[in-house]
């Protein structure tokens, strides 16, 4: 048996961000002066609603994170001056009455896929309200509230709006009845909230909710036991924690799928602040000052064609003032004068489409807006926001600014490390414009472009949720990539040069141990190189970043090397274009056995193997070029006639010597030898018929397109010097400004001349034989 | 006795849906524009349909589409429909012409040989010469009869009409007046009556709306109507236009929902490409889905006595498929060689099974 209803206790069921409703909210603080004020809101952040009541410019939003092993959970609680909540919170405490939120907290697992505590909870019911559009003949639910909220008659709306929540509730409950649990864990701790107020005073209860869970609200409030419920405590081990961040218009908006709200916020802020009359004559007045802006022709007989087209439309669709879709559809009917490639954004739901017609996309991002909140200076933050503030003080990296730094320089150092840490951290406002890649470049110098925007303290803030110092929350980040990454030896040698460069690399025994249980469980021969790379770099530019003594990149040096070794042998395959990863690869291990050769097996042994590639008829062709590339380099004689007469078929050839070329580029410059490689090639593409040289013609460009103009004479010369037709090599490399499709017609006539004579018995040999 | 009036193969839309007219038009309390048979809201009721009322629904879409349409009309500025092939805007142009002048017979068919006498008026040409020009000898076509009467009129395809044909809208948009030069005094100028305006429909494919002449261009207001964005909603429209059309034809049976399902999951996958990009040139609309599951229900049925397959589906796409290209030919195949094939059930499974009827 269920108790009589309590006549202390007053539900307003609200949407979120719903000017309507919030004047509801206000007209009920003022009608009834309630005793206690309950609001939907995170129940862990009661002790600290003072910072609430700082003069703060609103959006703002309390956002709460839980940090754990894995990861982190982030969800914010928007609040704009028109939310229903807001307006509970600081009319409630103007009017003398006790406020507190009863939600559960952001991290309680009822919210583990919601970023959004304000987001439209009908939204997951989308068949009772499907429904309602149909009957009410409106696109979407958006249009639905508008008609039937925002732009209707104030009058009777508590009523209206009861029974609309109640209709989809019910409607929802009987359809989908498993969708509901999620809520109804927040509903329990809600209602048990509800209850505790209403035992403990005598006086009027306001609950302002989400309006779907009020019906459940009022139910459950019936019944049950009266003691206020315990607010969960965070599971162990888990970091949480609430900050107020300041929030933008740009932000409410961008919310897409379930995560969304109300559309739209600045038309919404100014229905608030003005009217709806008002609303629509300055959104109108903006939209056409921003389309101007942009060179759109907008005339003022398109603006009376808007206008009157808004005023039929609101007064087809029973509206006595114009609401957002009258203004949005009659101006789109009077601006654009295309087809459109896109629907109106507005007649479905969710974010903007690529393709939508340019002067739509401004009258959506006039209705968006761009305003952005700022809190109180009193307002406490994460530990982190001040350490971010004193070290950009400290290291004079405040404000917008291009500095370059010289890496070698001890301050400009602890600059580029600080700057690395916070672009790791996801801060706008710092981009590196220049500087060390993980190649095997070498440079010292960075250049950065910083710039102050207005929302890089929200993403400090939000940061705060990784550490209490910029070097710590790198730290997390890094180790949460490096979990993430799991053996993806790409993402891991990635996270290998970030750690470097934020001046990290002594985290990582952990990632030492991760590369090198990567790197042995790797098959792709590309990312063991890739890894290789990068750590040899480390190792050898350790000056630069301080990772000198580091043992961490000589593990992975190692382990690179043998694996990249035990792959290079194990590959088989067909002809096939040139695969640069791989060839990368084996230039990597040659590059490891020069400069690090105590860390890498010996040069001879890498030779032999290297040898038994190149001669390993299964390898692919390219392979078996940087093979024999990789054993000269080391050392080996290279007999080119005899390793290249394996792979002399048209569809090889190319390959292997871009392999070849790739690993032994200078070796095949340097080379002086009679019967050197460019002896050997020669011999092979003179024997080839036209069409064979046809067929490995574009490999062997792309072969010789590794060789730089001036080293590509050099080839030449020594080309010149072999068949001893004292030509001159420019000649030879000369463009030729002959029509290509000309030369092919003058070889088939050629090679028809020769047919010909050949049949007739009219060729030189012919003639001796006769 | 009376006689039983010949069946028409399609009546138009105000004969049709006569009875729902009469009904709103009775029921009409609001405030009807100027020259209009219907208020607009009860226009709208009559497109969008009413449930309550017994109005069916006749053109699946945004209402605000049909919102926005309605009011254009009744401002002075002309209604364009614009779209790929197939998305109902001849329908939709044809119903509300029906609903606000209560006829959507005044219309003009667009061609590359359209001229202004099949816009405005011609003569006869025995009284021409027995009278003169005189109002007896003059034979109005569309546009002359809609603004003497103040209808609406229906320009379908104004894109494919040469500019200059297009351009002899103008006046009659802007001033609302006709000039007939031949006739002298009063005659000489048709003046609109109200109630009188156009829409025109233009489709993407051919020849789009960017070669129309600025000034023609912003007497209209324009309208994108595009495919049926919902899965369910197009389906039941298929499956619902499907039916009537095959038993207009004589099948008595109506085709299997599940594979109709299978159609239109085909056709809606090729229309957007599937996020690979990869879409069909041709046009892959609703009305050219009905009238695969038309033709399928025909084979079936005439040619084996029994219901459609879903393998049935293959043969007659790719008549609706590859009558532009043969590269259209090969995105099927291909769709039906890699996606057709890991859907597991059944019909899937048949489809995937006939693409060896594919030509070529």
């Amino acid at each position: 048996m269920t108790m009589p209803a309590n006549d202390n206790l007053h539900v307003i069921g609200v949407r979120h961000h719903s000017p309507a409703c919030a004047r509801l909210v206000a007209d009920a603080v003022d009608r009834l002066r309630p005793a206690r004020v309950l609001i939907e809101g995170p129940a862990d952040f009661n002790d600290r609603l003072g910072e609430l009541a700082l003069a703060h410019t609103l959006p703002i939003a309390i956002y709460s994170y839980m940090g754990t092993e894995g990861g982190a959970r982030r969800s914010w609680s928007p609040l704009c001056d028109y939310s229903p909540e807001w307006v509970a919170l600081t009319k409630g405490r103007e009017s003398g009455a006790e406020v507190r939120f009863i939600d559960l907290p952001a991290w309680h697992d009822a919210f583990a896929e919601i970023e959004n505590r304000y987001s439209d909870a009908e939204r997951r019911y989308a068949d009772a309200t499907e429904r309602l559009c149909r009957e009410f003949a409106v696109d979407n639910t958006d249009a639905l509230w508008d008609h039937l909220v925002e732009i209707a008659d104030p009058g009777g709306l508590a009523e209206r709006l009861e029974r609309y929540f109640d209709l989809v509730r019910g409607e929802a409950e009987t359809t989908e009845p498993g969708s509901a649990v999620a809520d109804s864990a927040r509903e329990r701790h809600m209602a048990q909230w509800i209850r505790a107020a209403l035992a403990e005073t005598d006086g009027p209860v306001l609950v302002v909710c989400g309006g779907f869970h009020a019906p459940a609200l009022r139910r459950l409030a019936a019944d049950g036991p009266s003691a206020p419920p315990e607010v969960p405590r965070p599971p162990d081990g888990a970091d949480t924690g609430s900050f107020l961040v300041p929030y933008s218009f740009k932000r409410l908006d961008a919310f897409a799928g379930y995560q969304s709200g109300m559309p739209s916020p600045e038309y919404y802020q100014r229905l608030w602040d003005d009217g709806a009359e008002a609303a629509a004559g300055a959104l109108v007045e903006l939209i056409a000052t921003r389309l101007r802006a942009k060179d759109q022709v907008v005339s003022t007989a398109d603006l009376i064609g808007a206008r009157s087209l808004t005023e039929g439309l609101a007064r087809l669709r029973g509206h006595s003032r114009p609401g957002r879709t009258d203004l949005l559809d009659g101006l789109a009917a009077a601006l654009v004068s295309d087809d459109l490639e896109q629907p109106l954004p507005w007649t479905r739901r969710g974010t903007l489409t690529a393709g939508t017609h340019p002067v739509v996309v401004e009258m959506t991002a006039a209705l968006t807006g761009s305003r952005t909140g700022t809190l109180h200076p009193d307002t406490p933050a994460p530990p982190l926001v001040a350490d971010v503030e004193a070290a950009l003080d400290r290291l004079g990296l405040d404000g917008t600014r291009q500095p370059s730094l010289d890496l070698t320089d001890g301050r400009d150092l602890e600059r580029s490390r600080t700057l690395h840490c916070l672009r790791l951290l996801g801060i706008p406002g710092f981009a590196r414009e220049d500087g060390p890649s993980a190649g095997s470049d070498v440079t010292a110098s960075e250049r950065w472009d910083l710039r102050d925007r207005d929302d890089r303290l929200p993403a400090v803030i939000e940061a705060g949720v990784y550490g209490a110092t910029i070097g710590d929350a790198a730290q997390t980040v890094l180790e949460h990539r490096i979990d993430r990454a799991g053996n993806d030896l790409d993402a891991l040698s990635g996270v290998l040069f970030g750690a470097a460069l934020c001046g990290r690399a002594h985290l990582t025994d952990r990632l030492g141990e991760a590369i090198a249980d990567g790197v042995a469980d790797c098959g792709d021969l590309a990312a063991v190189g890739s890894a290789l790379t990068v750590a040899l770099a480390l190792w050898r530019h350790d000056h630069l970043f301080g990772t000198a003594g580091s043992d961490l990149y000589a593990t992975v040096i190692t382990a690179c090397g043998h694996r990249a070794m035990w792959l290079a042998e194990g590959l088989h395959a067909g002809p096939g274009p040139a695969e640069l990863g791989r060839l990368k690869a084996l230039a990597a291990v040659r590059d490891a056995v020069r400069h690090a050769p105590a860390l890498t097996p010996a040069a001879a042994s890498v030779a032999a193997t290297a040898t038994r590639i190149a001669a390993d008829g299964a390898a692919p062709p390219d392979l078996r070029g940087g093979a024999a590339g990789l054993a000269w380099s080391l050392g080996a004689s290279l007999d080119a006639a005899g390793a290249a007469a394996g792979v002399s078929t048209p569809d090889r050839l190319g390959d292997w010597l871009a392999g070849l070329f790739w690993v032994a580029r200078e070796e095949v410059l340097a080379e002086t030898a009679e019967h050197g490689v460019v002896h050997a090639v020669d011999e092979i593409v003179g024997d080839m018929t036209d069409d064979e040289f046809l067929v490995a013609l574009p490999a062997l460009r792309q072969a010789f397109a590794f060789f730089p103009p001036r080293e590509r004479s050099l080839i030449a010369e020594q080309l010149i010097a072999l068949r001893g037709t004292g030509e001159s090599a420019r000649s030879l490399l000369a463009k030729q400004h002959v029509d290509p499709v000309l030369v092919a017609a003058a070889h088939a006539l050629e090679a028809r001349v020769d047919e010909v004579l050949t049949r007739e018995h009219l060729t030189a040999a012919t003639k001796e034989q006769r | 006795m009376s006689r039983t009036e010949p069946k028409l193969q399609r009546p138009p839309a105000e004969q049709r849906y006569a009875d729902e007219l009469a009904k709103l038009a009775a029921d009409d309390t609001a405030p009807r524009p100027p020259g209009w048979a219907l208020s607009l809201q009860a226009a709208r009721t009559f497109i969008v349909g009413d449930e309550k009322l017994g109005l069916a629904r006749k053109f699946v879409g945004d209402p605000s589409l049909i919102d926005r349409a309605l009011v254009t009309l009744a401002t002075n500025r002309g209604l364009m429909l614009v779209g790929d092939p197939g998305t109902a805007k001849s329908l939709l142009s044809e119903l509300i012409a029906a609903a606000v002048s209560g006829d959507s017979t005044l219309t003009i068919q667009g061609g590359a040989s359209t001229t202004e006498d099949q816009i405005a008026y011609s003569w006869n040409y025995s009284l021409l010469v027995a009278e003169g020009p005189t109002p007896r000898a003059l034979v109005p076509a569309p546009l002359y009869q809609g603004m003497a009467e103040g209808r609406v009129v229906r320009f379908e395809e104004i894109t494919r009409c040469p500019l200059e044909v297009q351009d002899s809208l103008l006046s009659p948009l802007s001033d609302r007046v006709l000039a007939v030069p031949e006739l002298e005094g009063g005659d000489g100028m048709v003046f609109a009556r109200e109630g009188f305006n156009i829409i025109a429909t233009a489709n993407t494919r051919d020849r789009g709306v960017n070669e129309m002449s600025a000034a023609l261009k912003r007497r209209f207001n324009f309208e994108t109507v595009f495919p049926i964005g919902d899965f369910a909603t197009e389906l039941d429209l298929v499956e619902a236009e499907a039916a009537a059309a095959l038993e207009r034809s004589g099948v008595p049976v109506p085709p299997s929902r599940d594979v109709l399902e299978v159609l239109v999951r085909v056709f809606r996958d090729l229309r957007s490409g599937d996020g690979s990009g990869d879409r069909m040139q041709s046009v892959m609309s609703t009305a050219e889905a009905v009238s695969v599951a038309h033709a399928v229900g025909i084979k079936a049925w005439y040619l084996r006595g029994g219901e459609a397959a879903a393998g049935d589906i293959v043969d007659c796409m790719a008549g609706a498929a590859a009558k532009d290209s043969a590269e259209d030919l090969a995105r099927l195949r291909r769709y039906l060689e890699q996606r057709a094939s890991k859907r597991k059930s059944g019909h899937w499974q048949d489809l995937y099974q006939a693409r060896n009827l594919l030509p070529g």
